[in-house]
């Protein structure tokens, strides 16, 4: 794989701070909710709602400082003017995006099956096993999330267009489902976005149903960063 | 000769005017190919094609033969590049600038790095965000020539610098031709051109308007100017009635200057000979005079269609 290590290297430094945050708060949350709720209450309450967002944030933020910012600012000249091909700049920047989201939701898991653990109802194994479900959906996700801002960060010279489609996509989706519960004029919202897909229920229920919705989630993300990647490695740069 | 910069009839059109249009250049190995223009002619288009930033509409460039927009990454192993538009990576110091460089250049030897930080005399300690803009310029500069690349695309390399910088960065540049590198700037200050230049194309609304070779300038020109100032009036009067091509004439002087090419020197001499010259010299031609003049041509022939 054509990974760029003082491109990943630097793209690890501007982003960690971000990265970290989110995820000491996520962790945080979903620690105390582990020691407060029982899983199945914790996945119906939290999962539908915040976590989701917290991607969101991450995604758009991130997305757009990993091309489209570095376009605008010029500062990309300064990768692009050593021997790096641009097709190894895409793979370095997906590469630390998936990775840390990846790394993002393990920690998650790992922070609620803590706190549950050391709940008072306990945790036994199956129940371990849902929370890193209910997480590896909220990765997929996140993934789905990350290459649509990451395509439209590939596309746009300018900040500002790719957090006003990029971002406005992403935050669309997280607010179609809320908006569907406003009754049944606008249900319909519900199927509009990809959060529908990251369904909660299905996954604490018994089956094996909601595996494709995630790999359906994973794989927007993935046409999404490759669709993207291709049209950067195609187009202008006015650097 | 294999040329080691080509552009072949290279057009980006970016409507109303603006872009480069059917641009024909060779630079030959170990030359200094300078670039000049006003603002908007091209030069930065030009040089963001030879970069690979930018995929030709129509024509080609290539560098060492090979394509600039399908091997820009292998191609910059052996550029390096002094941008005209500075914006640094988001780390804190000079410093840690020229270490990021480093690391994707795989250079591990600071010797070149730290040679070049002391000759500008840089303060590499310096927060990238708290530099004038001259220090940022440096800083440039010293990342430009870090990785001794036998090129150079210097776009507009010294703009910012106050005159002892712009003094030094020349010397660098002379040094850097010494050693054989090929060199390709763009700049608008004719004076730093022709102190390094071994040819200068202009630019003109993205045209190449002429290319002068340097040796034929600077007082070299096959036809020289010479100027000629007399002390009376009625020498004056008879050298003007005489069959020279004037250039210009100032009554209040007693001033004539005539262009003249080496073979007709000697009637000059003869001309003057029963005449009382107060003095004569040569005035060279500068870089300047024969942009202005090929400026205004150009210009004639537009105002022409």
């Amino acid at each position: 794989m054509p990974i760029n290590s003082a491109l990943l290297r630097q793209t690890t430094r501007e982003n960690v701070t971000l990265w970290g945050v989110l995820t000491a708060v996520q962790c945080l949350l979903v620690g105390v909710i582990g020691m407060t709720a029982p899983i199945a209450a914790a996945g119906i309450a939290y999962y539908n709602m915040l976590p989701g967002i917290f991607m969101g944030v991450y995604a758009i933020t991130v997305g757009n400082k990993l091309i489209s910012s570095q376009v605008d600012r010029g500062t990309l000249a300064y990768v692009l003017s050593n021997p790096v091909k641009r097709s190894t700049v895409i793979v370095t920047q997906v590469v630390f995006f998936a990775g840390s989201l990846l790394a993002m939701c393990t920690l998650s898991a790992v922070a609620h099956s803590l706190g549950a653990y050391f709940s008072t109802f306990g945790a036994n194994s199956a129940e371990i096993q849902t929370i890193f479900k209910l997480n590896l959906g909220l990765f997929t996700l996140a993934l789905s999330f990350a290459g649509i801002v990451f395509a439209a960060s590939c596309l746009f010279n300018l900040s500002k267009y790719t957090i006003a489609v990029g971002g406005g996509i992403v935050c669309a989706f997280l607010l179609f489902p809320i908006m569907a519960m406003f009754g049944s004029k606008f249900a319909f919202l519900s199927n509009l976005t990809v959060v529908s897909l990251y369904k909660v229920g299905s996954i604490m229920a018994s089956g094996t149903g909601w595996a494709w919705d995630l790999v359906i989630l994973a794989a927007i993300g993935l046409v999404a960063f490759a669709a993207g990647g291709v049209a950067f490695v195609r187009r202008d740069l006015p650097l | 000769m294999n040329h080691v910069i080509e552009i072949d009839g290279l057009t980006k059109d970016y409507g109303e005017g603006r872009g480069v249009f059917d641009v024909n250049l060779t630079v030959e190995p170990g030359e200094i190919f300078g670039l000049v223009g006003i603002n908007g002619s091209g030069k930065t288009t030009t040089i963001r094609h030879l970069m690979g930033y930018l995929r030709p509409q129509k024509g080609t460039c290539s560098i060492e033969g090979r394509n600039c927009w399908k091997h820009a990454a292998e191609l910059k192993k052996h550029i390096g590049h002094v941008p005209g538009e500075i914006s640094f990576p988001d780390v804190r110091t000079g410093m840690d600038f020229f270490n990021l460089q480093a690391r994707y250049l795989g250079i591990r030897d600071k010797t070149r790095v730290n040679s070049l930080i002391d000759r500008f005399n840089l303060d590499a300690s310096a927060p990238l965000k708290r530099m004038s803009k001259g220090m940022k310029q440096k800083t440039a500069i010293v990342a430009g020539f870090m990785a001794d690349a036998p090129i150079l695309l210097l776009d507009e390399g010294t703009t910012g610098l106050d005159p002892l910088m712009q003094k030094v960065f020349t010397e660098l540049v002379q040094e850097e031709k010494a050693q054989g590198r090929t060199m390709f700037m763009s700049s608008h200050m004719f004076d730093e051109l022709e102190a390094t230049c071994d040819r200068v194309a202009f630019l003109k609304e993205g045209r190449i308007i002429d290319v002068v070779d340097m040796s034929l300038l600077g007082g070299n020109e096959p036809v020289k100017e010479y100027k000629v100032e007399f002390t009376s009036d009625e020498d004056y009067q008879t050298f003007l009635a005489q069959s020279f091509l004037v250039k210009r004439h100032r009554d209040d002087y007693k001033q004539v200057s005539v262009l003249l090419s080496d073979r007709d020197l000697n009637a000059l001499f003869a001309s003057l000979s029963g005449l009382d010259v107060r003095y004569i010299t040569q005035v060279p031609r500068t870089l300047e005079d024969q942009f202005k003049e090929k400026y205004q041509e150009s210009e004639g022939t537009n105002h022409a269609y």
